[in-house]
């Protein structure tokens, strides 16, 4: 198998999976959109399991960490700025609804947050940081 | 950087999928780096002086 068919596998699995939950949209079923999500998921597990061409390399992985640090950064921006709307607006309004939403929001933020330093502090770690002085 | 890979593949008469398969990347990767869009790490480009017989330095140019 090659690149070119891996990625046809890839986009028909996906096909597959967007047209199940679609349809189990329609018909209100949880179950068969998680059924077409799970086969999906495990069909392509096998598939990149049996190919022998290289999916993921350096380039990639450089790649997939700037996506991710651009993501939560957005997302984390995003979340904490739409808490304090919320938070207030939730005050000037007198609704306890937006206000509770603002907190649950804010504390969204702030485990995104702490979740990044932590993991970032054990990637780092595993990379050789230390806190000796140096010789 | 700089680099010499697509002249040394054409010397060899070897395919950038050739070469990716060779040193364990994404033919992609290749691409990227013969463009310099990306610059390897120090282990990849030493898997490509490799292939090619030749020193990092003789493939790969540091310019400021």
């Amino acid at each position: 198998m090659n690149y070119q068919q891996f990625k046809r596998i890839k986009i028909l699995t996906t096909s597959f999976v967007s047209a199940t939950v679609a349809v189990a949209v329609v018909y209100n079923n949880i179950i068969l959109a998680l059924a077409g999500v799970i086969i999906g998921m495990i069909f392509l597990f096998f598939v990149r399991k049996k190919t022998k061409i290289i999916l993921v390399d350096e380039r990639v992985q450089n790649i997939a960490g700037q996506a991710a640090r651009l993501t939560y950064v957005i997302l984390t921006m995003t979340i904490a700025f739409l808490s304090l709307i919320f938070l207030g607006s939730g005050r000037r309004m007198n609704n306890i609804n937006y206000e509770t939403l603002g907190v649950i929001l804010s504390y969204t933020t702030l485990f995104s947050i702490a979740l990044y330093s932590l993991s970032y502090k054990y990637i780092s770690k595993k990379y050789g940081e230390t806190d000796d002085e140096q010789d | 950087m700089t680099n010499k890979i697509k002249v040394y593949r054409a010397m060899r008469n070897m395919t950038q999928e050739e070469l990716a398969n060779k040193v364990d990347v994404t033919r992609q990767t290749i691409i990227a780096i013969e463009k310099n869009k990306y610059v390897p790490s120090l282990g990849l480009a030493f898997k490509i002086a490799r292939i090619f017989g030749e020193t990092i330095e003789n493939i790969f140019h540091y310019e400021k």
